[in-house]
């Protein structure tokens, strides 16, 4: 009886989750013509050229600070917008509506509008700044080695705070308020309020935020792909980015050797999660 | 959403994609993969040919438009999974060829669509010897330039010779324009490089082997750095702006004075109405101009009992009426004799026409082109940036390109 209730959702997950798995795995160890004509069973020769690929260093570095600061400043940010958006005022229905829309609005769109922003012909942020005397002349945000990863790192903070904010928000609105109480009744100063009680109650929504943001980030396709897509080579390409270009944009043009790199993606994810929670220690803040 | 939605929607799903799975009934259907060139046109063309065909051949037509960027990723996908399509257009063929997955033309094309097809793009769809990519349009590229901008800079008419690009770039750059838009970021800088190369006495290849990295093509790649990080007569990092929303969108926002553009471009800059342009011959410094013939391909795939649905698919397209209908809609050249005498009255079209029986083409036969032309993509606007290397950049897209011919 369970697993007839459970059969549809079994089904749906062999679909979308195990099978993908099995076929990025069996691709791995494929060889494979241009075209995508499968050319039989090669072992690991996939991986061990993987490791050979001479861009590949410095697209792991890019993907260390594409993934820790963008998460990083996000979740800072959003502590303190979730503290504004949890105080009483008016409007603040529309703030928290607003604060929707860069989560709403698709990911290549807002890639685009960021693109257009940064122009050095056409870009606002341009004429703002030249206007403002901030800069003697304007920049190729996205051309210039020096600018590329921050302007990539601006546009996924910005995709991020929204949900990230929202996990805070759900967080604090679960703090009860006898705990303030506790502390204005100890005379607890209001910065040491939040860094005793707030700060270690929010710690599980924290962690969440933390773990689904890194993997997020990580896997995020659209915002490196669309602001990067004008600079030649791998110099500022993420895992993800770079994948996608060995498969399809490269001289390697390998759908196997992408594969290869997929689960590698995969692996590292997994690591960098685990290893997250252990050092936070996870079971303790569930118990 | 509760549990029991999420269950009813699960079961919906499945039943779904089953039943899409088996649907179709009993007659035969061919899958028909098309690149779309324009959200106007391409569309609704293939449609109602596909609708006629039904008619004709009580065969159904499963058609897919899919945009350029992602083609070459959902064609590869549907191979590996071994779905291929029964037709497919895409601006490359041998590759296709080499892997033994095509009909050569003589299986699937009447005599009389073969015999068609103009000469150069005959050859330009040969694989040892046979013809496996056929011509489903093509375009040429031309020398724009800004008419309003080389008059404020004094200059007379468009250059003919590098000497006098030069010449003109510096005078309109003078002007607080911008002298030229060289696009070698990785949209299709493949394109623009060819154009300066053989317009230098360069090639792609000689004989059987590559010369990429000749001397002529060191000299050629240098002189376009020293455009960008010299004479300063081009727009900010041209080795990492592209095409369409780069080098296009300053020519047509009248920004700049000189680039090299297509039919499609014209069809832009006309309706727009802002840049007043004139059309001309790519400047040369060998006397003789060149300039870039594209060809685009169908490519009919061996499957198992789809001979005759094919052939009568691609004998409808060929048609001249369907096929010149299609090329002057979505603004692009003919590939057919016919199609040329149609066109040949628009003279919209007489630059680009006069230009295409001397256009050259990408070396597109050779199946080690569709990793070359990626790798000279990804790579040669790093060689105009400043410290660029130009001839470190060819000596590695050469041995990349000896190493890609023998896999």
């Amino acid at each position: 009886m369970a697993l007839l209730w459970l059969g549809p959702s079994l089904l749906l997950i062999a679909a979308v989750v195990v099978y993908p798995a099995i076929a990025l795995i069996r691709a791995s160890l494929g060889r494979y013509s241009i075209t995508g004509l499968y050319g039989g069973f090669v072992g690991l020769q996939n991986y061990v050229r993987l490791l050979e690929q001479p861009a590949l260093p410095a697209v792991v570095a890019n993907t260390v600070v594409w993934v820790v600061t963008v998460v990083a400043i996000t979740v800072v940010v959003s502590l303190g917008l979730a503290q504004f958006l949890n105080q009483r005022f008016p409007g603040r229905r529309l703030v928290r509506w607003a604060l929707i829309v860069p989560w709403a609005a698709s990911l290549v769109m807002t890639a685009k509008l960021f693109v257009w922003i940064y122009d050095y012909y056409f870009g606002i942020l341009n004429h703002v700044l030249v206007r403002l005397g901030v800069l003697a002349a304007p920049i190729d945000w996205l051309g210039e080695d020096a600018t590329v990863m921050g302007a990539m790192i601006v546009v996924g903070i910005f995709v991020s705070l929204p949900f990230t904010t929202y996990v805070v928000l759900a967080g604090l609105a679960s703090i009860p308020d006898e705990v303030y109480e506790a502390a204005r009744v100890d005379g607890a100063s209001r910065w040491r309020t939040y860094r005793s009680v707030t700060l270690p109650l929010l710690r599980p929504a924290l962690v969440v935020a933390i773990v689904l943001n890194v993997i997020y980030v990580f896997n995020s396709f659209p915002i490196v792909w669309t602001l990067n897509d004008r600079n030649p080579g791998f110099g500022h390409d993420t895992l993800i980015t770079y994948m996608y270009k060995i498969a399809f944009k490269s001289a390697a043009r390998d759908v196997g050797l992408a594969a290869a790199l997929g689960i590698v993606n995969v692996l590292m994810i997994l690591v960098a999660v685990a290893f997250y929670l252990r050092t936070v220690q996870w079971r303790e803040v569930e118990a | 959403m509760n549990r029991r939605r999420v269950l009813t929607l699960a079961v919906g799903v499945v039943a779904m994609a089953l039943a899409s799975a088996c649907g179709g009934g009993s007659g035969q259907t061919i899958t028909v993969v098309i690149a779309e060139y324009s959200k106007d046109h391409t569309k609704p063309f293939w449609q109602g040919l596909a609708e006629q065909y039904a008619k004709q051949s009580n065969v159904k037509v499963d058609l897919r438009v899919i945009d350029w960027n992602s083609i070459d990723q959902q064609v590869s996908t549907m191979i590996q999974n071994n779905q291929r399509p029964d037709i497919l257009n895409l601006n490359s063929f041998s590759s296709y060829a080499k892997d033994g997955l095509l009909y050569p033309a003589t299986d699937v094309l009447s005599p009389k669509t073969r015999d068609d097809f103009l000469e150069p793009f005959l050859r330009g769809g040969e694989y040892q010897g046979a013809l496996y990519g056929f011509p489903i349009l093509s375009s040429a590229r031309a020398f724009f330039y800004n008419k309003d901008l080389l008059a404020k800079a004094g200059v007379a008419g468009p250059p003919k010779t590098w000497d006098e690009f030069v010449e003109t770039a510096k005078k309109i750059q003078a002007t607080g324009a911008i002298g030229y838009a060289l696009p070698l970021g990785p949209e299709e800088a493949q394109a623009e490089w060819a154009i300066w190369m053989w317009n230098n006495g360069g090639e792609w290849k000689a004989a059987d082997a590559w010369t990429i990295n000749s001397d002529k093509n060191v000299q050629t790649l240098s002189f376009l750095g020293d455009l960008a990080n010299k004479q300063k007569v081009t727009q900010v990092n041209p080795g990492k702006t592209n095409r369409t929303d780069g080098a296009f969108q300053l020519f047509k926002d009248g920004k700049v004075g000189m680039v090299m553009g297509f039919s499609p471009l014209a069809a832009q800059l006309d309706k727009e109405g802002k840049v007043s342009y004139g059309v001309a011959e790519m400047p040369t410094n060998t006397g003789k101009s060149v300039t870039l013939g594209v060809e685009d391909y169908l490519m009919a795939f061996k499957k198992k009992d789809n001979q005759d649905a094919v052939k009568k698919f691609l004998d409808l397209y060929y048609q001249p009426e369907n096929i010149t209908r299609w090329i002057t809609a979505e603004g692009f050249l003919p590939v057919t004799k016919s199609g040329l005498q149609q066109m040949s009255g628009n003279a919209k079209l007489k630059p680009y026409l006069d230009a295409l029986p001397t256009a050259r083409l990408a070396p597109t036969t050779d199946p080690a082109w569709d990793r070359v032309k990626v790798d000279v993509q990804q790579t040669i606007g790093l060689a105009v940036q400043p410290g660029g290397n130009p001839k470190e950049v060819l000596d590695q897209l050469q041995k990349n390109a000896q190493a890609a011919g023998g896999r």
